[in-house]
């Protein structure tokens, strides 16, 4: 991205200080900073902020392949026009947008400017969901999606899904979450633990112990500060460990449930790294096969797949 | 460039002159010279001393110290240009940007995106006090303007801390 200045017209000054370089030169170095940089150091100077506008730099922020995804909009391509690379890239970050006729929705992670998707509940594989016995697809309007599942009733308990690491930003760490919302009268997942994986499909996954029950969180911590206190407290913990048995190495690194800013709940199902020009299918699993109890009362939004923080 | 193919077949390094701002002359290979695409068009156009009039002595010393390295470049040698270039990078700011400004001006374009993504790795997750006092400018808004600024972009100045540190 040299700055168009033929040996002819010279350059005045030639100096070190920023002042005496191109505003392309500082346009060049925040393209190779990160998005969040950019934003703030807009302010150090106005040199700065019309470098920090530049579509050169934004151009490079958004992913090589925004225009093939903009072409897969539900909406069509022409939804989502603006006149600057930073707009389009703002409203990325702000506007999920439907992909693959919606059954997914894309954004842009705006610190980093990495991709980010969440998949429908009808474009995961649910186990039983054709059963209207055991699964129910209604609308809600706090969805951002035309359906979401609602569990009536089932022992197996057993939602997957995949999505090609290509279409991940790649060097990335990336984790999956399963995002849902519970109902007054859920139950069965109050003491049961359910298994996340993320993983290369084929390849063996590791599984972490996921609870989906938003008091469990509360119960956990309950749990853990009595161990410090006398022994009666000790005994009656271990009672409770008695009554409600959880193998603690796997509850220490259990994952809960958080509340999202959008109203519904997540709970991480597990982490993976994408390597640049890696072409493989990822796998998120959720499971509750093992303890055979009923289990009821969740609604399934989808799972987001989304870079890990800091 | 069809003169230094002939050139090199005829076995006789053509040599050119480049001259500093401080008027010092350095004399070097053609070959070595024209990975820098302004002096390539000046080639072109027949000169063989070439005035630079933007770029000091101590700078152009630095230039020809990458530019003789990078000539050198391999297929088997990858791992000794990327510590000479780690090398290369170590330096003061004023030094940076003095290479920038020059590297620039003469279109190095390896030259720049090293320059460039080392200001780039040094200045990042920086608070903004200690990129102006890096880059050496005053701050040239008014205070309502750079509240304006700020307030554009509210979420990229939360969230933890910044890097306070000049160096």
């Amino acid at each position: 991205m040299a700055v168009e200045n033929r040996y002819s017209s010279a350059v005045s000054g030639g100096g070190g200080e920023i002042y005496h370089l191109p505003e392309g030169c500082i346009a060049n170095v925040l393209s190779l900073t990160n998005p969040r940089d950019t934003c703030r150091l807009s302010v150090v100077a106005t040199i700065f902020r019309s470098a920090a506008e530049s579509d050169a730099v934004w151009d490079l922020f958004l992913p090589p392949d925004y225009r093939d995804i903009i072409c897969r909009s539900s909406d069509g391509p022409d939804s989502i026009v603006f006149s600057s690379k930073k707009e389009l890239y703002m409203y990325l970050c702000d506007h999920p947008f439907f992909i693959d006729g919606g059954t997914k929705s894309f954004s842009l992670e705006k610190r980093s400017g990495k991709k980010c998707y969440m998949l429908a509940a009808r474009s995961l594989s649910i186990v039983w969901a054709d059963t209207p016995r055991y699964w129910r697809w209604i609308s809600l309007p706090e969805s951002r999606f035309s359906e979401v599942a609602e569990l009536l009733d089932v022992c197996w308990f057993d939602i997957s899904s995949k999505i090609n690491t290509s279409m991940l930003s790649p060097d990335t760490d990336y984790a999956a979450y399963f995002v849902f919302t519970t109902k007054s009268r859920t139950y069965g997942f109050d003491h049961q633990s359910a298994e996340g994986a993320v993983g290369i499909s084929g390849n063996e996954r590791k599984t972490q112990t996921v609870f989906l029950d938003p008091e469990a969180a509360r119960r956990h911590m309950y749990q853990i500060v009595p161990m410090r206190l006398g022994l009666l407290n000790r005994m009656a913990d271990m009672l409770r460990r008695e009554a409600n048995p959880l193998p603690s190495e796997s509850e220490a690194h259990a994952r809960y449930p958080q509340q999202r800013s959008d109203g519904w709940i997540e709970v991480e199902l597990g982490q993976f790294f994408v390597k640049r020009g890696q072409d493989a299918e990822l796998e998120m699993s959720l499971t509750e096969v093992k303890g055979g109890n009923w289990k009821s009362g969740l609604v399934v939004e989808g799972i987001e797949i989304r870079p890990k923080e800091g | 460039m069809a003169s230094s193919s002939s050139s090199s077949k005829t076995g006789l390094k053509k040599m050119l002159t480049l001259k500093s701002s401080d008027g010092d002359e350095f004399e070097l290979e053609e070959s070595i010279v024209i990975q820098c695409q302004t002096i390539k068009h000046m080639v072109e156009d027949g000169f063989s001393l070439i005035p630079l009039q933007n770029v000091d002595t101590k700078t152009l010393t630095k230039i020809i110290e990458y530019m003789k390295k990078h000539a050198e470049k391999t297929e088997s040698n990858k791992e000794e240009i990327k510590n000479f270039n780690k090398e290369f990078v170590k330096g003061s700011f004023d030094d940076q940007f003095e290479l920038v400004s020059a590297a620039n001006y003469l279109h190095i374009n390896g030259l720049m995106d090293l320059l460039c993504q080392s200001i780039a790795d040094r200045i990042n997750n920086k608070s903004v006090r200690a990129v102006r006092e890096i880059f050496n400018i005053s701050n040239d808004y008014t205070p309502d303007e750079e509240e304006k600024v700020r307030d554009e972009h509210k979420w990229a100045h939360e969230g933890g801390e910044f890097d306070e540190s000049l160096d």
